[in-house]
């Protein structure tokens, strides 16, 4: 039988060093952020039962999830997503506690992605979620926490606006089947005009059909706006386009310029998000940097109705764009190794536990003798040696005598 | 501000696409002349990349190649997370379930054999009459197939039909026409609207120019 004990599975891989540095480097930024608005972190189990991620509410297809089985059989998946484990958990544990909710978290999460397209099945993402909270200053507090977070990490990115609601409501004014409205949902998430044309052909032409018809080039800056209201034929859509107008409003205060757009054909997940949907782009990264929205059903589903707004970074693509700016951290080496000889092991260990108490940092040497010492120092790029008997006796490297100074 | 990239599939479909940059005004000498290179300058503000159908749409995805030049059929059986915009028109064919002249593909019960290049797109067509087959991928002339005998039926692409009638073989049913489009990465379009926006429109116009027909 062919083993496959030397390789990691397809999507997966090995963090080394560096790539441990910016890793760690991202995410503490992000959770410093998150800690310093008030959000409280959370960590969810990375293997949940199927059921909590019901393909309807979720939208997440049941063929992308990795699934085991528990001991009495039952289908449990690995997280492919941690909004909805969170509302998991703010629904059961935290149902009784004072709302908002105010939550993050840093975790990963696991995907069955088509094999060879080079893309991560594990991708380590980091955000948000408030919880128990509506409105506009809601929306405002999720959209300024991820506008800051992404600062922080790499400041050239566009920020993308869209409403989940503004497609449903000129949805809702077409005569067509719900099998219909998801065919027109994904083509003009597709962006794909020409079977979007074909599908709203069959129609009669009203207003908004041909509303529908322009929604996938709605995107852009503020003139979208304008460009939309003619376009709205009803109530609803009007108020759902004023109401995202105004966040924009608001939001240019944050300095973004012309990186702040908007995009109402952005229609991803329609039945998961019922709001506000925000994304972040950045160039030299074909996938977006940060997806978020408004998800005023999901809680509901954990028989714990309430409004509710989150994002989540992704971590992974944040340092990939990181490394490739020529971001490249140097793995700190020792600045001293402690050896002792014969007799004084535990005194070179005390010696080096001291130097690592006044924030220094050591190595211990585990070689047999002062020579084998010596050099794996130079090999390593030490400049210091201590050997450690009754006195500390420090040998310099970079003085090619290598004569000791007893200090 | 880096050139456009756009990469195309490499064969007929590059062709008609830099004829169609050359009415909209492009110098396309480069592609003409390319020799082994496979990044060519197209103009000041657009790079061409050649590459075969299926890596054109991998390019695109991961965002390389800010938009792309691939035929419908390679979009069905590979394609997932990209902006679809425009329709060029060049490139027609159709996909086509086809059988051995005379005989009734849908009579019986016994489970066919479908031999075909395309197996993503083969799969989604019976999943879609409810119907188990198994399918066989073959990477060269599927028609041999059935008239050796490993299939019933093959899912290929029909331009004019005669390769078939040449082999015995009748398109039992039409799956979906084909045409060649234009695909744009999600971020790109985002990130750089106005450039991709100018070209998409130009393309558009001349494609509905050649057309006859404007809507």
């Amino acid at each position: 039988m062919k083993k496959y004990s030397k390789v990691t599975p397809e999507g997966t891989k090995d963090l080394l060093f560096e790539e441990c540095l910016i890793n760690r480097m991202v995410e503490q930024k992000l959770s410093r952020v998150f800690v310093s608005r008030g959000f409280h972190e959370v960590v969810t189990p990375a293997m949940e039962f199927m059921d909590v991620f019901d393909p309807e509410t979720s939208g997440i297809a049941p063929e992308i999830m990795y699934k085991m089985s528990d001991r009495r059989g039952r289908l449990v998946v690995m997280r492919p997503d941690s909004t909805m484990p969170i509302a998991r958990l703010a629904a059961t544990r935290l149902q009784n506690e004072e709302k908002p909710l105010r939550l993050y978290y840093t975790q990963r999460i696991y995907r069955n992605n088509p094999n060879l397209t080079g893309r991560s099945d594990e991708v380590l993402q980091s955000g948000v979620e408030l919880l128990g909270a509506s409105g506009k200053r809601a929306d405002l507090e999720a959209i300024a926490t991820a506008v800051e977070a992404l600062s922080h990490c790499t400041p050239d990115f566009r920020l993308e606006l869209g409403h989940a609601g503004f497609f449903r409501a000129i949805a809702a004014q077409l005569p067509i089947s719900p099998e219909q409205r998801e065919d027109i949902r994904s083509t003009i998430e597709a962006k794909n005009y020409a079977a979007l044309n074909t599908l709203l052909d069959g129609l009669e032409q009203t207003r908004s059909v041909a509303a529908m018809r322009r929604l996938p080039r709605l995107f852009g800056g503020e003139e979208v706006f304008a460009e939309a209201a003619p376009l709205c034929g009803s109530e609803e859509a009007a108020s759902m386009l004023e109401y995202l107008h105004s966040l924009y409003r608001s939001l240019v205060q944050l300095d973004l310029g012309d990186r702040l757009m908007v995009d109402l054909g952005l229609v991803q997940r329609n039945d998961y998000y019922t709001g506000v949907v925000f994304s972040a782009y950045a160039q030299d990264c074909g996938d977006a940097i940060l997806l978020g929205g408004r998800y005023d059903n999901l809680l509901s589903r954990f028989d714990l109705p309430m409004p509710a707004i989150g994002f989540s970074v992704n971590v992974d693509a944040v340092v990939k764009l990181l490394a490739e700016q020529g971001y490249a951290p140097d793995c700190p080496k020792p600045d001293v190794l402690v050896f002792g000889p014969e007799g004084c092991e535990m005194k070179a260990l005390l010696f080096a536990s001291g130097v690592a108490a006044q924030g220094g940092s050591c190595e211990t040497s585990v070689f047999e003798t002062e020579e084998e010492t010596i050099a794996y120092a130079r090999r390593g790029g030490i400049s210091r040696v201590a050997v450690v008997d009754d006195t500390v006796r420090e040998i310099r490297l970079e003085d090619e005598t290598g004569k000791g100074e007893a200090r | 501000m880096k050139p456009l990239r756009i990469a195309l599939t490499k064969g007929r479909l590059e062709k008609d696409t830099v004829a169609l940059f050359e009415k909209i005004g492009y110098d396309c000498d480069a592609v003409h002349n390319k020799g082994r290179r496979l990044i060519l300058p197209v103009g000041d503000r657009l790079e061409v990349v050649l590459a075969k159908a299926a890596d054109v749409i991998t390019y695109v995805e991961h965002g390389v190649c800010d938009m792309g030049v691939v035929g419908k059929d390679t979009i069905m059986e590979h394609g997932s997370s990209f902006y679809e915009v425009l329709d060029l028109g060049f490139g027609r064919c159709r996909f086509a379930l086809a059988a051995p002249k005379g005989a009734d593909f849908w009579s019986g019960y016994s489970s066919r054999t479908i031999a075909t290049k395309y197996p993503a797109t083969a799969r989604a067509f019976f999943e879609s009459r409810g119907m188990d087959v198994s399918i066989i991928k073959i990477e060269g002339s599927v028609e041999l197939a059935p008239l050796l005998g490993l299939s019933d039926a093959i899912v290929d692409i029909v331009e004019t039909g005669t390769t078939l009638k040449e082999n015995g073989l009748e398109v039992v049913e039409e799956i979906c026409p084909i045409s060649a489009r234009l695909i744009v990465n999600v971020a790109s379009l985002k990130l750089r609207k106005q450039e991709i926006e100018t070209l998409v429109s130009q393309m558009e116009q001349e494609t509905r120019k050649r057309e006859g027909t404007t809507r």
